[in-house]
């Protein structure tokens, strides 16, 4: 029953798609909506389809990947490594507690232009803008995964013989591979948004170049078609967030 | 083989116990009953260096290595197999991965869960996820058992029977024994000797009976062995002294 029910869902929600879309073009082409603002959703297509032709478009691509999946990974090792020295270390704690509470609180975007400053309009600002949205991310995943820990976990293995070195191996990593896992999705949205953000502030290539181009040329075909592009890189990548998940985490997953 | 002398435990405050002398000779099956908040599991915990005593001496005729707890629920790590669940203190211990987990597999074969090395524990009944808890226990090989109401989560049924394979486990291997219960009739049905806990806070040992029965022990002939229904009576009352209306309990969550 659960899976007829999950069948009505999909198709209430193609239909649905489907229905806005058409509608969309067919106001589109009998005029009631002007194309300069909201371009029939064909119009994107052609764009999307013209970007991929131009091969200077693989340029900016590869620009706005490298710098989402390099901030992704260097932000995942860095919130790891911090947030199990915070758990560990409370020297570390009281040093970095008030500075990720800060980070969190406020919109990290707005770091932007201090990079741009810092370290210049090419990839390196933008992969420290990734970066740092997914740094404080995870850091507070570990961090606080490492303190919720089961606590009837830890005296098992203490019973068994266990130390340190058995606690962090049996317990603590994989219960902390279990809460970034969680966030790993949220982490590759963060990655991308430091991305093109930081293109968007000031750079000579990207997506979020691309996007800042088309804004300022008042082009909405190219926008939509930019934004669409997004999404799509995104969506996929979540897919591949959660085929990870399932991997490492059989033991949740598993029937 | 465990001697405890004038054990006081406390967090901070009152004391939960006080002054609490036990004793386990080698081969001893030795039960505690209380009221809850008498801090029997804590007297466990004291044994097994989980809890620091505020005072008293905790004496072992084994080495710490040869202690194992086995706890009220069976909280075994969800993100290993039973297989490297039962292998784990093994593994600890020093044995090579390879024959500790050989040896875990004939351990789940003959709690009767051949063919669930590969298991998760989230994939388990909570009968089979106790078992997996006793063969990580038993796996050590250990002379002194300390257990914290092991079967109480379970139905029964299941419960009897792991009881029963437990006892002749015991009798097998000539274990020492040192059992936290609930049941009155388990504490007697499965052990030589009842230490009965006063209300707590500064619970004491309240009394110490021998159990006239004859070793090995069946749950159904104890029942009806001549020596049962008069100790119960006496367990009873014990109890109900501690009981009596105007004392509250502590909470119930044995740990008090």
């Amino acid at each position: 029953m659960a899976g007829a029910r999950a069948r009505v869902r999909v198709i209430r929600r193609v239909v649905a798609f489907v229905t806005v879309l058409g509608t969309w073009e067919v106001l589109s082409r009998v005029g009631w909506l002007d194309p300069f603002y909201a371009p029939a959703p064909t119009a994107v297509v052609r764009v999307i389809a013209s970007l991929f032709g131009d091969p200077g478009f693989w340029t900016h691509l590869q620009a706005t990947f490298v710098a989402a999946l390099a901030g992704l990974l260097g932000g995942l090792v860095l919130g790891v490594l911090l947030g199990f020295g915070a758990a560990l270390s409370p020297l570390l704690a009281d040093l970095l507690e008030p500075v990720m509470i800060m980070l969190n609180a406020i919109p990290r975007v707005i770091l932007a232009p201090l990079f741009v400053i810092w370290l210049g309009i090419d990839l390196a600002s933008k992969v420290a803008l990734a970066l740092i949205l997914v740094t404080v991310l995870i850091f507070f995943a570990v961090y606080g995964g490492i303190k919720e820990v089961d606590q009837r976990l830890v005296e098992r293995v203490r019973t068994l013989g266990g130390g340190r070195r058995e606690l962090i191996r049996e317990v603590y990593v994989p219960s902390v591979t279990a809460w970034v896992m969680g966030n790993l999705k949220i982490a590759v949205g963060f990655a991308f948004t430091g991305a093109v953000v930081g293109e968007f502030v000031a750079s000579s290539r990207g997506l979020g170049y691309l996007l800042q181009f088309a804004q300022s040329t008042y082009n909405a075909a190219l926008t939509i078609a930019l934004i669409v592009l997004i999404m799509a890189f995104v969506l996929v990548l979540f897919a591949l967030a959660e085929r990870l998940e399932r991997r490492l985490l059989r033991w949740r997953y598993e029937a | 083989m465990l001697h405890v002398r004038g054990l006081t435990v406390g967090f901070g405050g009152e004391p939960v116990l006080e002054g609490i002398d036990l004793d386990a000779r080698a081969g001893e099956f030795v039960s505690m009953i209380g009221p809850s908040g008498s801090g029997k599991t804590s007297v466990l915990r004291a044994v097994t260096g989980l809890l620091r005593p505020q005072a008293g001496v905790v004496e072992l005729d084994v080495d710490a290595d040869h202690v194992a707890f086995l706890f009220q629920d069976d909280a075994l790590l969800p993100w290993r197999t039973a297989r490297q669940n039962v292998s784990l203190g093994m593994r600890i211990r020093g044995v090579p991965v390879g024959e500790a987990e050989v040896r875990a597999d004939e351990w789940l074969a003959s709690l009767g869960l051949a063919g669930f090395g590969e298991r998760y524990p989230r994939q388990l009944s909570g009968g089979q996820r106790k078992r997996v808890a006793i063969a990580q226990v038993l796996a050590l090989e250990p002379r002194l058992l300390l257990m914290d109401e092991p079967f109480a989560a379970l139905d029964a049924i299941v419960r009897a029977r792991l009881t029963e394979e437990l006892l002749a486990w015991v009798e097998r291997e000539h274990l020492t024994v040192l059992l936290v219960t609930h049941d009155l009739e388990e504490a007697i049905t499965v052990s030589d000797v009842v230490y009965v806990l006063s209300q707590g806070p500064r619970a004491t040992v309240k009394a110490r009976h021998e159990v006239a029965i004859e070793r090995p022990r069946h749950l159904l002939d104890s029942r009806r062995h001549p020596a049962f229904a008069p100790l119960m009576t006496r367990l009873w009352d014990d109890l109900a002294e501690e009981l009596s209306p105007g004392v509250h309990t502590a909470d119930d969550d044995g740990r008090g």
